[in-house]
């Protein structure tokens, strides 16, 4: 598996802590396609789009947005990152990705997660008492109508499809599906036993955080009859490519620190990030994707070494990150970064081959 | 009170469920242990679920107090060959409602029969509720605890499914260590 690297945003729009300035809406949106742009100009693999329904965020509708993004690239695959199934119909989630799928060549993705937030339940009339069995149940039937058309499908939330002709089909054979993995035991066993790929999210934390997890995964796959070896395992987490250690600290410190303060609570409210602390979540032993085009290639290949994933997606606008120094970060990524791990995972795998 | 039986002589298991759940992550680790016991010898399982024994349990204070029902959920706990104490972490401890059933309990009747240890949590670190709190209550029965307790988190369930094989090995561990002790307390092998 050739190494891909990618970006994903939610559509941030967060008042910088820098300038005071919040972007609009509209403002955000067009920002959201130049980034797809430039990291399918400068070759970066993969573009992500995050769904939060929130004021705070554009990104209510990712299928909307990649599919814009698919009118302003060419090559980049256009992912969801992630489409919370749970709250979702997955016929129209197919219906939509198949849509991009046809309108990018073949460039559509999903990755289907439960979601880190759970404002999409009582919006859509879900309860939250049926988290498990509503995204066990839309994971199935998502990956029915990949598999066959027409369907004949019954379950508990949703009225039972007969003989259901669901169109349109993928551009290709098919549309990768992949699924979001926060880390919990239960999700990597099942997601092991579909034999589905792996998309693990990093908050913060130790960079050898989900070894467990990798660890349930692939022996869960493998009990199931999957050949783990085949099984791509993605990292989404943070970051920020800088021009230099010093550089990509300092611009990207004030932006996480709000961006935290706004959405990691505890005791019901965000608590302040301390430069000490974020320091230490930058450092070699932590999981954060961020310092000088050095620093990020050397944290992806220990990514790759531990966990053996073949994916990673960055997300480097969180807290409001603005456009310009967020720009300068994927331009780096695809030029300085992703070649370089690019080179080194094929010459690790033609080593162990 | 639910109860199921085996054919044969078998170990009388009781349950004693301190989840207000119905379904819940509790009895979904209960579910694996009576399952992995089933597999080493006949079992037959009853379970008294604290959450549902109502208001002639809540409103007494004395064991001479309780009505017919409530005595006999107490009675099959005082005469299980393996009394399996299930709990949510509630509040740093186990339920209100578990602890005011075993304020019921004779204060001899535990002493010496064997009690398995079990609880659910949100995370790990609710872990030792089971040793500082639970042990602690069956230590004053001066009941056999089996050593090895079970713990669950709520991330290693898909619902109220167990889906962690490490659980799944802890319980099988647990198991393993007493399971020639539970031979001998089945009502064929002891006279009873």
């Amino acid at each position: 598996m050739t190494f891909e690297i990618g970006i994903m945003t939610f559509g941030e729009v967060t008042e910088d802590p820098v300038t005071g300035r919040t972007p609009s809406p509209r403002q955000r949106v067009r920002e959201t396609i130049e980034q797809a742009r430039l990291a399918d100009q400068v070759g970066l693999d993969v573009f992500g789009v995050g769904e939060h329904h929130r004021t705070d965020f554009v990104g209510s509708a990712p299928a909307i947005l990649l599919a814009a993004a698919a009118e302003a690239t060419e090559h980049i695959r256009l992912t969801s990152s992630v489409t919370v199934l749970s709250s979702e119909d997955p016929v129209r989630v197919w219906e939509q990705f198949a849509t991009i799928d046809l309108l990018s060549a073949g460039r559509a993705e999903i990755i289907a997660g439960r979601g880190s937030y759970t404002e999409s339940f009582p919006l859509f009339g879900y309860d939250l008492r049926d988290y498990a069995d509503l995204f066990r149940e839309k994971l199935d039937l998502l990956l029915k109508i990949r598999e066959r058309n027409p369907l004949t499908w019954s379950g508990r939330f949703r009225p039972p499809l007969h003989d259901a002709d669901i169109a349109p089909r993928a551009d290709g054979d098919t549309i990768p599906i992949w699924v979001g993995v926060g880390g919990s035991p239960a999700s990597a066993v099942s997601t092991g036993r579909l034999g589905l790929p792996m998309a693990l999210a990093l908050l913060l934390g130790p960079v050898t955080y989900h070894e467990q997890t990798v660890e349930l995964y692939r022996a869960a796959a493998a009990q199931a009859g999957h050949d783990p070896a085949t099984l791509p395992i993605s990292i989404n987490t943070h970051g920020y490519v800088g021009r230099t250690s010093q550089e990509a600290r300092e611009t990207m410190y004030p932006y996480f620190a709000k961006g935290m303060m706004e959405n990691n609570h505890q005791r019901g409210q965000g608590f302040p990030l301390s430069r000490p602390a974020f320091d230490a979540q930058v450092s070699p032993g932590s999981g954060l994707l961020a310092g000088s085009s050095q620093e990020v290639i050397d944290k992806l290949l220990t990514y790759h070494e531990l966990y053996g994933v073949s994916r990673a997606l960055i997300q480097m606008g969180f807290g409001g990150m603005p456009q310009k120094e967020h720009l300068a970060a994927i331009e780096r990524l695809g030029t300085e970064v992703a070649p370089v791990v690019r080179r080194e995972t094929a010459t690790l795998a033609g080593r162990t081959a | 009170m639910i109860a199921t039986s085996a054919a044969g002589p078998a170990l009388r298991v009781v349950v004693v469920n301190g989840s207000p759940n119905r379904p819940s992550k509790t009895m979904g680790l209960v579910d694996v242990i009576l399952a992995t016991l089933a597999e080493m010898m006949p079992i037959q399982t009853s379970r008294i679920d604290v959450y549902e024994l109502g208001p002639e349990f809540t409103g007494v204070v004395e064991r001479e107090q309780v009505s017919p029902g409530v005595e006999a959920a107490l009675k099959l706990a005082e005469n299980a060959d393996l009394l399996i104490a299930a709990i949510p972490v509630f509040r740093g401890s186990y339920p209100g409602m578990f602890k005011h059933f075993f304020d019921l309990v004779d204060q001899y009747a535990l002493a010496g029969r064997l009690v398995l240890l079990a609880a659910t949590g949100g995370g790990e670190h609710h872990a030792l509720v089971l040793e500082h709190a639970l042990r602690p209550l069956f230590g004053f029965f001066q009941a056999l605890t089996v050593p090895v307790a079970v713990f669950a988190a709520a991330a290693d369930f898909d619902g109220t499914i167990l889906l962690n094989p490490r659980v799944h090995g802890r319980i099988q561990m647990a198991l393993t260590d007493v399971a020639d002790l539970l031979r001998t307390r089945a009502p064929a092998t002891a006279a009873h």
